[in-house]
């Protein structure tokens, strides 16, 4: 019965922290898919703070942008949104779907800095 | 094992093949087939050469393939490898030795009779492929010589049999006072202006079957058909030349026979019991002259016998008793769609018909067709050994009880004689007419 | 990896679909055209209504006596032939890389039946080979180059798979799979694999003249 408890125990623990690590962007590892309904892939991999820091990135506008009437705005951020809020699944008009949106954010700037991962399976690793 | 036997089969002796190689150059072979490819052909040949996915799924539909037990040498694709592939491959060059092998292959090893096409998932069409090789053939001066003779014969005689000028004439004249020896007021009516029918006969028929012309008279007659027969050339409907490659003799022929219906103001040709004299006047000859239809209504003998029958022109006084089966010949059923014409007749003519199988379109060809039986005597065993299976699907109708092969067609006749004699299958066989002349109600 | 990566799927991709629909457009107006110059005449036997009857028996499983006679080549034909053309255009990648480069998107497979697609046509090449060395009447008639465009079919279906799965070198094995989809494409109008493009137009060629003039079925 000891044992039960104790591994009941561990398993909530650890449940918990998991979900912890998933929602802290310190220890992010992977990008949130949780949008997605029945993804075909797994997510995409992105450890945040080794990522920016390898890349060099101080401005978190540089990814978590924010457009108006279809024009970048200088100086603003939307990090506290999930990207989702933005993009839905479909897409309309300028605004790329969830998908393309994830796509053109990572590996749109691995192409033009010529650095990074840019094929499928290079992000989406089994 | 199987290569000396073959080898054996290839130590045939044709003087035509023969002497015809013995005068060829590796330069001549190659300017003529690079002629005839560049000149005398165009998209189907390129398209069905680079179309071909090389599957095999041809090869059960040939009766030489499947009696030969699936020699792969035999297949419709494996005879167009050993011909016209190599020769558009090697852009010509090839020895006398390859030609030798192409011309037995391409006159005694396929009936062109367009069985393959229907199993070719692409639609390819290689009987006309085997044509183009024959057509080589015939510019190398390489024909078989019994084949060539008879085209020699339609070059001097416009017929097929050597018939002179008043040879016919007076073989019509001999039937009609037989017939009339039956019915007294019967007339063989020649040159008869601007009767409904020209009834044309291949010339076999006045050459050593002088009694088909006989029952055909006398069908003509019960039936009060309005018809006649011309009294000089033009009468042969048959064409060996289209099967020797002689493109340009088939169209003197059927140019001949198309305007000797013409000069007699006929409404329609009627045509005996020859399938491939109806391919020759209903779409090969025609084509080569122009049109792309016959100029004139092509009325094959089932369709004819048909129509006499439906329209109780013709009565049937006591249907035949032995049980018939009914062979489709290629040229009039693959070729004419005439097979469920035919099985009216049986029927109507016949108290039981027994099918064999496969039958109506994909029935097995005869083996004599498409000028095979007229490469004669060197090549009879060839065509005998090679349509083996067609003995097998005959005594399959004779175990259901058949007793009588019904083939309305010349060649199939005369090559399902050899079959069923040499395989001892003993069935007797018969034209539509032979019955009909048989069955009919006849004045008394 | 990645500049190669770059090259095969961007200008040599680019290259790819020109020599594709480029070289069949050639091929096609180029056949047409001697038909025009040599056999005029095959225009006026063509029927659309023959031409329809004759394709349509043929494109249907059994719908024929061949391909009643042969039922394991039917069904691995078919089978091969409609995931060899479906399993690409209906590939989530592949339309989401459309997307992305021209903005243009339609249904997608779900990749557990793509997975499944690819591995009929990696088997259903396998058994055209097989077939190829074991049925004698195949196997006469087979030459190089029969090989030849098997493989070029077979291996972007092989390195997809292998990419797909993310087995043996990911990149190197990505890189391959776009490099032999590049060369399927530009092979399909310059070799035997044309059949793709000609074989409707033989087809209904000989449908149209058996039905219009022949009155018989041509299956």
């Amino acid at each position: 019965m000891k044992t039960v408890t104790l591994i009941a125990l561990s398993l909530s623990i650890a449940i918990v922290l998991a979900f912890t690590a998933a929602w802290s962007q310190d220890d992010m590892t992977v990008v949130d898919n949780a949008a997605f309904n029945n993804p075909q892939r797994t997510p995409s991999v992105f450890v945040h703070d080794e990522h920016n820091e390898t890349a060099g990135i101080d401005d978190c506008a540089e990814c978590h942008h924010v457009y108006e009437g279809g024009k970048r705005v200088e100086d603003e951020s939307s990090e506290g949104q999930s990207c989702s809020e933005c993009h839905d699944l479909q897409g309309s008009g300028n605004q790329p779907s969830l998908i393309k949106a994830f796509h053109a954010n990572c590996k749109g700037c691995h192409q033009e800095q010529g650095k990074g991962p840019i094929m499928c399976g290079e992000c989406h690793i089994k | 094992m199987a290569e000396p036997s073959k080898k054996e089969e290839n130590k045939v002796v044709d003087e035509g093949i023969d002497v015809g190689i013995s005068r060829l150059t590796e330069e001549k072979i190659q300017s003529v087939i690079n002629s005839v490819i560049d000149s005398e052909t165009g998209a189907r040949l390129k398209a069905y050469v680079e179309t071909c996915i090389h599957c095999g799924l041809c090869s059960e539909a040939c009766h030489y393939y499947l009696s030969h037990d699936n020699d792969p040498h035999y297949s419709p694709v494996g005879k167009v490898k050993q011909t016209i592939w190599e020769m558009v491959r090697k852009k010509g060059r090839v020895s006398p030795e390859f030609i030798r092998r192409a011309a037995i292959i391409a006159h005694t090893e396929c009936n062109l009779c367009k069985r393959c096409a229907q199993y070719c998932p692409f639609g390819i069409d290689i009987a006309y492929l085997i044509s183009v090789v024959r057509r080589i053939i015939h510019k190398l001066g390489v024909t078989p010589l019994y084949l060539q003779d008879t085209a020699h014969s339609h070059s001097v005689t416009m017929n097929q049999m050597w018939v002179k000028g008043d040879e016919w004439p007076d073989t019509l004249q001999w039937q009609e006072e037989e017939a009339q020896a039956e019915i007294p007021n019967l007339r063989i009516p020649l040159e008869k202006e601007g009767a409904d029918v020209m009834y044309s006969v291949i010339a076999p028929e006045p050459k050593f079957q002088a009694q088909l012309i006989y029952q055909a008279a006398v069908i003509m007659h019960v039936a009060g058909v309005n018809w006649t027969m011309p009294a000089s050339v033009g009468w042969d409907n048959s064409d060996m030349a289209m099967f020797s490659g002689d493109n340009e003799l088939m169209g003197r022929l059927k140019r001949t026979h198309f305007e000797t219906a013409a000069r007699l103001k006929v409404k329609k040709i009627v045509m005996g019991e020859c399938g491939h004299a109806f391919r020759s006047v209903y779409d090969m000859g025609n084509r080569w002259l122009g049109w792309s239809m016959p100029p004139f209504t092509i009325v094959h003998a089932i369709e004819f016998y048909h129509d006499l029958i439906k329209e109780g022109r013709i009565k049937i006084a006591k249907k035949y008793k032995p049980p018939i089966t009914l062979h489709d010949p290629c040229n009039v059923v693959r070729g004419g769609g005439l097979h469920e014409k035919a099985r009216y007749v049986a029927h109507a003519i016949c108290e039981k018909v027994i099918e064999m199988h496969p039958n109506r379109e994909h029935n097995y060809c005869c083996c004599a067709g498409g000028g095979v039986i007229n490469t004669g005597p060197p090549f009879k065993m060839t065509r005998i050994k090679g349509n083996r299976v067609k003995a097998e699907q005959l005594f399959g109708a004779k175990t259901k009880g058949a007793e009588v092969l019904v083939a309305p067609c010349h060649n199939c006749h005369s090559g399902l004689h050899d079959i069923v004699h040499h395989y001892e299958i003993g069935l007797d066989i018969k034209f539509f007419g032979d019955i009909i002349y048989e069955v009919m109600e006849k004045p008394e | 990896m990645h500049s190669f990566y770059n090259f095969v799927s961007g200008p040599l991709a680019w290259v790819a679909f020109i020599l594709f629909f480029g070289g069949s457009i050639y091929r096609i107006v180029s056949m047409l055209k001697l038909v025009a110059e040599k056999e005029r005449f095959i225009f006026s036997y063509m029927s659309w209504r023959y031409s329809l009857r004759s394709i349509i028996h043929w494109i249907i499983p059994f719908a024929t006596v061949n391909w009643r006679r042969q039922p394991v080549l039917t069904v691995v034909t078919f089978a091969f032939h409609l995931c060899l053309l479906a399993t690409p255009i209906f590939l989530l990648s592949h339309v989401v890389l459309w997307d992305e480069a021209f903005s243009i998107s339609w249904w997608t497979l779900p990749d557990a039946v793509a997975d499944i697609m690819t591995i009929i046509v990696i088997l259903g090449a396998v058994y055209f080979l097989v077939r190829r060395v074991t049925q004698p009447e195949v196997k006469f008639v087979t030459s190089v180059s029969d090989f030849v465009i098997l493989a070029i079919v077979a291996a972007p279906f092989i390195t997809g798979f292998l990419a797909y799965h993310q087995w043996l070198s990911y990149p190197l094995v990505m890189c391959l799979h776009v490099l032999a989809g590049d060369i399927m494409l530009a092979a399909i109008p310059f070799t035997r694999l044309s059949h793709m493009l000609f074989s409707p137009f033989t087809r209904a060629y000989m449908g149209s003249e058996f039905g219009k003039v022949r009155h018989a079925r041509d299956w």
